[in-house]
């Protein structure tokens, strides 16, 4: 009787939960079904938990089965009781392992922040490397540049040194011309002072053709071309004179009176120019610096009607060129 | 009808008990079936269970209790039905624990992504 009883308490126990999830009781199997196909249609079942499905099914059977044979419905409820909480096991493995994929995921992308949060720092601290650098090349290219503009000026300083330096050779060669200058004029000037001394020595005068000295007839015998002593000391003091101014030549004219004939008259004229020549070449006068000619009776310098006129106009005269050699024509 | 009555209630008797709970050979299935009961509410337990799925554990526990008893009381078919009842709920109870922690460890992890992509976007040039 016991049994019985216990047995009674615990159908009622079982009926009572049955009752409390769904209050008509045939409805109970008929809510599982709907449950069971929900689950079962989900793709998310089939990937996360097939094993589960399987034997929700499988409880789900037992108690379409227990329907199909009129099972009491205390056993049908009780079967489908089961088979619901594993339709809801189901779901919460279903929960459980997409969580879990979740998870996983979660710890890939995390993994990948990480290391993109390592890729930003490491770029981050290559920019300032990189800067850094930039910094030292711009600080090298400004020292570049520093040392390029002292070696600028360096190479000025020397440029203008040696520019000094050239002024100051300029400089003294320009004193040492005044220098040579100044004593070139010195000696022009010296030269010029003797010259005139000699001149006057000479008793040269000046006339439109130049400075003339004239060696009278006194110097030479009557009628004889052959020089006195004192017309040899005259024509050494003219040598002398050019040997003082190389630049100078001469021209030796011989002249005579109107005694005697004229032809005769012109070769003695020469004859007395070519003596005077001949002397100034012993003297040691180049040759190309004498020149000679006779004027014979022609050009003189008085009336041939007195004795001292006509020996005024027996006389060799000699003219001296210019400093450029050059001797006026007559 | 003393005797009649006196026989045939026994044997009415055994055989409403016969039918109700079949044979008195399920008694090592139903000792198996309570004692993998046990277990599964222990493990269920030891998951959770009472803190994540209150109702499925608090259910579990009464039908393993009344199944208990039913063996107790060599009830073996209600003991087996007890029992299996119990273990679908314990195993509910333990699923819902598990799913619920996975579910946490998500959603705590997806908050530290969170985190750090703020850090990341943060520290971005």
């Amino acid at each position: 009787m016991k049994k019985f009883s216990l047995t009674l308490s615990a159908l009622a126990v079982v009926l009572l939960s049955a009752a409390c999830t769904s209050t008509p009781t045939a409805s109970l199997l008929d809510r599982a079904r709907e449950d069971y196909r929900a689950v079962s249609n989900s793709p998310m079942a089939a990937t996360y938990a097939p094993l589960e499905t399987q034997q929700a099914g499988d409880a789900l059977a037992l108690a379409n089965g227990a329907a199909q044979r009129y099972e009491s419905q205390a056993q049908i409820d009780q079967l489908a009781y089961v088979a619901q909480q594993k339709i809801a096991l189901t779901r919460e493995v279903i929960n459980r392992r997409s969580a879990e994929a979740e998870i996983a995921r979660a710890g890939q992308q995390r993994d990948q922040l990480l290391l993109e949060q390592r890729t930003t720092e490491a770029d981050q601290s290559k920019l300032k490397a990189q800067m850094a650098r930039n910094d030292a090349t711009d600080a090298q290219r400004s020292t570049e540049a520093a040392q390029a503009a002292t070696a600028d000026a360096r190479r000025s300083t020397l440029a203008a040194q040696s520019e000094a330096a050239r002024a100051k050779q300029g400089t003294q060669a320009a004193n040492a011309d005044a220098a040579n200058a100044q004593r070139m004029a010195q000696e022009a000037q010296e030269r010029s002072t003797r010259l005139e001394t000699q001149l006057s020595a000479l008793a040269a005068k000046k006339t439109a053709h130049g400075m003339v000295i004239t060696l009278s007839d006194v110097l030479f015998g009557t009628d004889l071309s052959r020089l006195s002593a004192q017309g040899m000391r005259s024509v050494q003091k003219l040598a002398t004179l050019l040997q003082d101014n190389p630049q100078r030549t001469v021209l030796v004219e011989g002249f005579t009176d109107s005694t005697g004939s004229e032809a005769h008259n012109l070769g003695l004229s020469e004859r007395r120019a070519d003596t005077v020549r001949d002397a100034l070449l012993s003297m040691g006068v180049a040759q190309s610096r004498v020149a000679t000619h006779g004027y014979g009776e022609a050009l003189p310098v008085a009336a041939n009607d007195t004795a001292a006129n006509r020996q005024l106009n027996r006389r060799v005269e000699i003219v001296l060129s210019d400093d450029m050699g050059a001797i006026t024509p007559r | 009808m003393r005797t009649l009555s006196k026989t045939i209630l026994p044997l009415a008797a055994a055989m409403a008990v016969a039918l109700l709970f079949g044979c008195s050979n399920m008694k090592s299935p139903a000792t198996t079936d309570v004692a993998v009961t046990n277990a599964a509410v222990e493990s269920a337990v030891g998951a959770g269970g009472t803190q994540f799925a209150p109702v499925e554990m608090n259910a579990a526990r009464t039908k393993l209790a009344l199944a208990r008893q039913a063996l107790a009381a060599r009830d073996y078919a209600l003991a087996i039905s007890l029992a299996d009842q119990s273990r679908a709920d314990a195993k509910l109870a333990q699923a819902k624990a598990d799913s619920s922690k996975a579910r946490a460890a998500a959603d705590l992890l997806e908050e530290d992504i969170q985190i750090l992509r703020q850090e990341i976007n943060r520290n971005k040039p």
